[in-house]
């Protein structure tokens, strides 16, 4: 049963959308108010004012959006690819290749702005290929079972490179890298977040065109087939573009969890599974969610800052937890 | 009466293993207007002829072709629009509507862009009410009992609006009145809509009541291919299937087989006649 | 020489009032602050030993640490504890140090033992020291447990504020024997402390003192840098941060608007952070009023602080005085 309407639902996800965007432009450690920040977002405000909305907030907001938009959407498409609910973003073991990544940009010692975020996504990217390459060693196709064995292994992998070097890296770089994994949106501002789209609106477009491929893929490879998905494409496809959504996200952003696996579930729910609704809705909730969850780190523990992935966290998992039991009494229904 | 074939093989080989053959020489023809059952032992390869047919297993020889074209230069899409398959089993990840489910079998029709629009959705009413399953349209698929599921699946099919059905053990699941329905149904569309039926079944005395032709698979090979009558004989299923079998003829010429109890080699549990 | 009883130090409270215990023992006798200006001289059981006065010292983790015979063979498991060492003269006796041991330059011709924290404890005790200076982080309780079963003299020595690194310098000086070295060394450090404040003082401006830049980490106060800036005559921004140090949002920064923002690391580190997104809303940031500070001087106390707070203050006095332009 669909709690509300087609059109309903997409007036109450750009309701939560627009919601969040106020939350985050509208609060902080200065005390500038959501009017005040309006204010400036029409052109006026004093120098301060304008330099916390434009400089500090609004690149947040927007990089909020695209990364937890893209992270959600990213965790859609691979819990249809390798048909498991449990899949998340970083399933192919790309949290532990980015983990890898970022930790040796820092150990270097590299200062640079950008030095983290490109390792990070390389280190990703090479992690993801790697797992690709296991899998079709292993025999034919892109099996789902042997992906996901194939991420966890190398995932694992990866992070006990991870853990060994910082094990004997200094303390101060430690937690340095500890703080970046740890998930936080104020690394890299307009440009990150230009950057991201960049990669991000390609990446969405090409998962959004396999959307209903993903749909036939649900019911399984051979009834897919037969319904007249090309299956081995959209693998392909969906896998590359997947893994470019996430690789991106954590550059920008480290590693935040927990809205790549809840969200698309929490639209399922509330929408139904076919993925050509699917995918917007998450991208629309997972970016609304994210902005809010990061409005909640700057200013829970104020003047200090928590990492945006323990919120998310610490969210996640109760909803994680009503969203079980909806499912459970779904199914005696 | 039947008109142009729709599915073909002509002498396909498959191969699994460098000195297995799946397959051998197997000349298979379905027409529109025909429903063609494949029966056999378990392992004599008539899911692999399925296969072959629609093209998903690669021929060590001979061709596969639907509706005189080579199948290889169809797309999957084209396809799906021409031929509905249901297979043996099917278990979705994520749940779903049956309604949805149903709704599917349009995906081949719409593409990945295109809208749905009322033609989609009449076919889909009509699908679910041809294949009884109308009244299950709002409930989750995974609430379903065995033979509702099988018969959703088979609207799905329907809601492609194929010209050939390809069904692998499409009453597995299914009680006496389902079996039939379905079966009823199979006729009911090859005869009045002119469809290309090909039905694997294990089902014998089923098989035989509603296909015009039976291929008996043995071994890979193809042992008969002919009316039911002429190809259930006694000494030839007994000899595949490795046990005693009996024919009987109903009524209206339909043959039945039953198989013999095994004679008994120690002290007999109950005494017959 | 060596009858060091009688000055309570800053450890004040931990003068012993029995005998020690063996350290081939395991388990030390854990003296409790007894009274104080008690002089006792207690004859230790360690055998034919001299009779000096040899009353041991209660460390950081309340040991009680044997001062007699006087330490030949030193591991320094702690960059202070080195630069300690060496500035008591007693540089020849170090045997292992940290690979983050970089003062003085004649510290790199000594061993290498890897990390200080979590050490490597069989590298050590190949060098057959007779005392090793531990830094007291959790990570090295193992390394303690495990150096005093094999009989090693540990000493857990704590530099992390000022008046720690005091109250060390003369504990350490009394295990090395080298307790006028320490008073000596003292008295050159208040001396040229007090010159280095003598000086115009800067107008107590306000100061962010970042170690992040991604995620930004402030300084807090019970931290040595805070401790210095406060000696060169600024305010830390951030005094009231729970702990050393913590991550804090760019907006609070721009909140407490900092007259200036303090960068511990090279000079190019300092132009990085101003050119770092979100930074710039930071007034400070914008006008230029951005300083770097290197050096292990900034990082931990040490005889170079009088150096480094005479640097600091030039730098402070030199921004007033150009005004904010700077």
């Amino acid at each position: 049963m669909k709690t509300l309407s087609r059109g309903g639902f997409a007036a109450a996800l750009l309701g939560a959308l627009v919601g969040a965007a106020l939350l985050g432009l509208g609060v902080g450690g200065s005390g500038l108010d959501a009017g005040e920040a309006l204010a400036v977002l029409a052109g006026g405000g004093d120098a301060t004012a304008r330099a916390i909305v434009w400089e500090l907030r609004a690149p947040r907001v927007v990089l909020g959006f695209l990364v937890g938009g893209s992270l959600a959407v990213s965790g859609a498409a691979l819990q249809a690819l390798v048909r498991n609910p449990l899949a998340d973003p970083y399933l192919l073991g790309l949290s532990g290749g980015a983990s890898l990544g970022a930790v040796l940009a820092i150990v270097a010692g590299v200062a640079s702005l950008w030095a983290m975020p490109l390792a990070a996504f390389v280190g990703a990217l090479l992690t993801v290929l790697a797992v690709y390459r296991l899998a079709l060693a292993a025999g034919g196709g892109l099996d789902s079972r042997v992906l996901l064995l194939a991420g966890v292994v190398i995932g694992a992998f990866a992070g006990a490179i991870t853990s060994g070097i910082l094990s004997v890296t200094e303390s101060v770089r430690v937690r340095s890298a500890m703080l970046w994994l740890l998930g936080g949106l104020g690394g890299v501002g307009w440009t990150g977040a230009a950057v991201l789209a960049v990669y991000a609106i390609p990446a969405l477009a090409i998962v959004v065109r396999e959307a209903r491929a993903l749909d036939l893929l649900a019911l399984g490879e051979e009834p897919a087939q037969h319904l007249g998905a090309d299956v081995a494409r959209t693998k392909r496809r969906v896998y590359v573009a997947a893994s470019l959504l996430t690789a991106a996200a954590v550059a920008a952003a480290g590693i935040v969890g927990f809205v790549g696996l809840v969200v698309p579930h929490a639209v399922r729910l509330l929408r139904g599974p076919a993925h050509r609704g699917l995918l917007p809705a998450a991208f629309v909730l997972g970016g609304a969610l994210l902005i809010t969850a990061d409005a909640g780190a700057r200013t829970l523990f104020a003047p200090q800052e928590l990492p945006v992935g323990v919120i998310t966290a610490a969210v996640g998992v109760p909803l994680f937890a009503v969203l079980l039991r909806r499912l459970a009494t779904r199914r005696l229904a | 009466m039947s008109g142009a074939p729709v599915l073909e093989l002509t002498d396909a080989a498959v191969r699994y293993a460098p000195d297995a053959l799946r397959l051998d020489g197997a000349n298979l023809t379905v027409r529109a207007g025909e429903c063609v059952a494949i029966v056999g032992p378990n392992g004599a390869g008539k899911t692999t002829a399925l296969r072959a047919v629609l093209g998903l297993v690669p021929l060590a020889g001979g061709s596969a072709r639907v509706e005189g074209r080579a199948v290889a230069a169809w797309t999957r899409e084209e396809l799906a629009r021409g031929v509905a398959v249901v297979g043996q089993r099917e278990e979705p990840a994520f749940p779903i509507t049956v309604e949805d489910a149903v709704f599917m079998g349009r995906y081949p029709h719409l593409g990945p862009w295109r809208r749905p629009g009322a033609a989609d959705r009449a076919a889909v009413r009509r699908a679910l009410e041809r294949a009884d399953v109308a009244a299950l349209a709002a409930r989750w698929v995974e609430t379903l009992s065995g033979g509702e599921w099988q018969r959703v699946r088979l609207a799905r099919a329907l809601a492609q609006e194929p010209r050939a059905l390809v069904l692998d053990e499409p009453t597995a699941s299914l009680d006496v009145r389902h079996e039939m329905e379905l079966f009823e149904l199979v006729a009911d569309l090859v005869q009045r809509d002119g469809l290309a039926a090909l039905v694997v079944s294990h089902h014998l005395n089923v098989a035989a009541r509603f296909a015009h032709r039976l291929v008996l698979l043995a071994g890979g090979r193809i042992v008969a291919d002919d009316t039911p009558r002429r190809v259930l004989t006694d000494p030839r299923l007994s000899r595949v299937f490795d046990w005693p079998i009996a024919v009987q003829v109903l009524p209206d010429g339909t043959p039945q087989v039953y198989p013999e109890r095994r004679p008994a080699a120690g002290p007999a549990i109950k005494e017959s006649r | 020489m060596g009858r060091e009883g009688e000055r309570a130090g800053p450890e004040s409270g931990d003068l012993t009032v029995r005998s020690h215990t063996d350290p081939l023992s395991g388990g030390l006798v854990r003296l409790r602050p007894g009274g104080f200006g008690l002089c006792v001289v207690a004859l230790t059981a360690c055998g034919p030993q001299a009779t000096r006065t040899a009353a041991p010292f209660t460390d950081a983790w309340g040991r009680a640490v044997a001062t007699a015979p006087a330490a030949r063979r030193v591991v320094s498991l702690a960059p202070a504890t080195t630069e300690l060492v060496f500035a008591l003269g007693a540089g020849d006796r170090l045997v292992g140090r940290t690979t983050w041991c970089d003062w003085p330059a004649e510290a790199r011709a000594v061993a290498d033992m890897g990390n200080g924290i979590g050490p490597n404890v069989e590298a050590i005790a190949a060098t057959r020291p007779d005392l090793v200076l531990v830094y007291p982080s959790e990570g090295n309780r193992a390394a303690v447990a495990q150096l005093e079963q094999l009989g090693i003299r540990v000493a857990v020595v704590r530099q992390d504020a000022i008046a720690d690194w005091r109250g060390t310098a003369r504990a350490v000086a009394r295990l090395l024997d080298r307790a006028a070295a320490a008073e000596s060394l003292l008295a050159e450090f208040d001396r040229r402390l007090a010159a280095a404040r003598a000086g115009p003082a800067p107008d107590s401006p306000s100061v962010f003192i970042a170690v992040g830049s991604n995620p930004p980490i402030a300084i807090g106060a019970g931290s040595f840098v805070a401790e210095l800036v406060g000696l060169a005559g600024a305010r830390n921004a951030f005094a009231d941060l729970g702990g050393p140090s913590a991550v804090v949002s760019l907006e609070a920064v721009v909140a407490r608007n900092p007259d200036l923002v303090l960068v511990l690391g090279p000079g190019e580190l300092a132009a990085e952070i101003a050119r770092r997104p979100g930074w710039r809303a930071i007034p400070a940031v914008r006008e230029g009023r951005v300083l770097a500070v290197d050096g292990g001087e900034f990082n931990r106390p040490s005889p170079r602080l009088p150096d480094a707070v005479r640097a600091l203050v030039a730098r402070l006095t030199a921004r007033s005085a150009a005004g904010p332009a700077r």
